[in-house]
């Protein structure tokens, strides 16, 4: 008999896993190789600046946005090897330098884990600054070490525009998770049903 | 219990530290080894992807389905209209088959008197697309054929439209395709009314810009752009796009090939040119079974020669040219996508 609390944490482990299997699966559909403007019906495009048409709608960073909410709402529902492991399938899927950007997000994602218990009686923007954060600065160090070992960069507009993009996201996908998944912060002196402090 | 756990998690935290950062060692290791050898990590990352990418085809065929049936029903709105844009186009182009007839016609007569051999060692292997990268910073498909039908790096892909992207990257049953948009493309191209050179530079945009025009002045918005086959990796002449101007004055190629629906992909089986090493074989030919030894150009002149006179220097083909100008273009010798097994080289 395995007990409700260990039950709970393996479930919500593996609900990682599927949503995190789930985005790179989606990812890799080869639906359109333009960029697109999806939200803006055609007749409207006219009008929009040529930056916009030619390199359309910075795409956020979901699987970033979905590892940040699982550590910052339950990290004990997220293990530093899930991340890792998750991450590096996706380097090496989205041809990236395999292991650098796995290697900023695993860091990351533990300064804050060892940094949940202070911030666990945030307000929920707390909770969204911490990922704005977290956010930009994983992806500065990304690019930094991109320049500091001479490798083909990306735009800095665009870096800019995917960030925001993942900013703005954070809130969305916490909403989802929570009505979906029940994926929400434990509050100050929360226990469990047998309890035990989360 | 409850003490046991907390004695548990004393001993368990430095030691999950030690994990940590052995984790972010190995991390960073494996940056280090790509970044000192790339293309061994690279073959890791293909063999990856041929392992997991082709059996993901049953799951993603039907929302590939229907995402494509999402995306025609919206295109219902305003079917009227493309109904009228397309009849008036229709028009258009019912003058302009006649025009291609006629030139199709004279283009023949032309190369029979010319004897001109279009290259016959271009032919292609068609493979459908499997799966994009899933990054928008990295623009590239992955095709469902690879080494085993006979797939080298470096060779240009087309659909049926124009030019796609090059070959980067072979597993055994998948192969990826850069995109010209991606912004690690490179691809020399000429433009051509004014046959200017110039290079296709991927910025991960729709249409990528032309950079290093030898005279930008001669370049207008509407020109075609075509490959130039500098390199010696590209077969020259195939269609890339043609020219548009940014408002910041910018050239940039609208690409032919249709990006929004890559579906089926022809990669273009081509062999390096064979390299002129001086000129002493162009001055001395070598003695061939038959016919005197003659001095010969390098190749035939793009100019059209009168047809009467079968000129030996020009055709060192064992019959001459017919005479009497009947088109005798000869077909490609190889069918178009020969058995998986009749690759020459695996």
């Amino acid at each position: 008999m395995v007990d409700p609390r260990t039950a709970e944490r393996l479930t919500y482990r593996a609900l990682y896993f599927a949503c995190a299997g789930l985005v790179l699966f989606l990812g890799l559909l080869p639906l359109s190789q333009t960029p697109t403007l999806w939200p803006v019906p055609d007749g409207w495009q006219e009008g929009l600046p040529e930056g916009l048409l030619l390199f359309g709608l910075p795409v956020p960073d979901v699987l970033l946005c979905l590892t940040l909410l699982w550590v910052q709402r339950r990290p004990d529902f997220i293990t530093v090897w899930a991340v890792a492991v998750v991450f590096l399938l996706s380097d090496l899927l989205a041809m990236r330098p395999p292991g650098l950007w796995t290697l900023i997000v695993v860091v990351g994602t533990e300064i804050i884990r060892v940094r949940e218990a202070d911030t666990r009686d945030m307000p929920p923007w707390g909770e969204w600054a911490v990922a704005a954060v977290a956010i930009l600065g994983m992806m500065l160090a990304y690019r930094l070490a991109l320049g500091l070992f001479l490798l083909p960069d990306v735009d800095t507009g665009q870096a800019a525009g995917a960030a925001l993009m993942t900013i703005l996201l954070y809130p969305v996908l916490a909403g989802i998770l929570r009505v979906t998944l029940g994926l929400r912060r434990a509050a100050t002196g929360e226990v469990d049903q047998l309890g035990k402090r989360l | 219990m409850a003490r046991a756990r907390s004695g548990d998690q004393d001993y368990r935290g430095p030691v999950r530290r030690i994990l940590v950062a052995i984790l972010c060692l190995v991390l960073a290791a494996v940056f280090l080894v790509w970044r000192i050898d790339s293309p061994r990590v690279e073959r890791l990352r293909v063999a990856l992807l041929d392992r997991i990418v082709p059996p993901m085809g049953w799951a993603m065929a039907p929302i590939t389905t229907l995402a494509d049936m999402v995306a025609s029903f919206q295109s219902y709105d305003r079917i009227y209209q493309q109904n009228q844009d397309l009849r008036r186009e229709l028009q258009q182009l019912k003058s302009w088959k006649e025009a291609a007839l006629q030139l199709e016609q004279q283009n023949a007569k032309l190369l029979a008197q010319n004897q001109v051999r279009l290259d016959p060692k271009l032919t292609s292997v068609s493979g459908v697309v499997l799966a994009d990268t899933g990054s928008p910073f990295s623009k590239s498909v992955l095709l469902n054929i690879g080494s085993r039908d006979g797939i080298l790096d470096g060779w240009a892909t087309m659909d049926g439209l124009g030019l796609v992207g090059r070959i980067a990257g072979v597993g055994q049953n998948v192969s990826r395709v850069l995109l010209l948009t991606d912004a690690s493309s490179r691809v020399p191209v000429t433009i051509q009314p004014s046959g200017q050179r110039a290079m296709v530079v991927g910025d991960n945009s729709a249409a990528p810009p032309l950079d290093f025009i030898g005279a930008p002045e001669q370049v207008h918005p509407n020109d075609s752009v075509v490959s130039s086959g500098d390199g010696g990796v590209f077969p020259g002449g195939i269609l890339v796009g043609k020219v548009i101007q940014t408002r910041d004055k910018r050239f940039r190629v609208l690409l032919s090939a249709d990006y929004s629906r890559l579906e089926f992909v022809r990669v273009l089986r081509s062999r390096p040119e064979e390299a002129v090493p001086g000129a002493g074989p162009l001055i001395v030919p070598e003695p061939e079974p038959y016919g005197p030894a003659l001095p010969q150009p390098a190749a035939p002149p793009p100019t059209i020669t009168p047809p009467p006179l079968p000129d030996p220097t020009m055709s060192p083909a064992p019959e001459p040219a017919s005479p009497d100008g009947t088109p005798d273009v000869t077909p490609d010798p190889e069918p178009v996508q020969p058995a998986p097994g009749a690759v020459p080289n695996g």
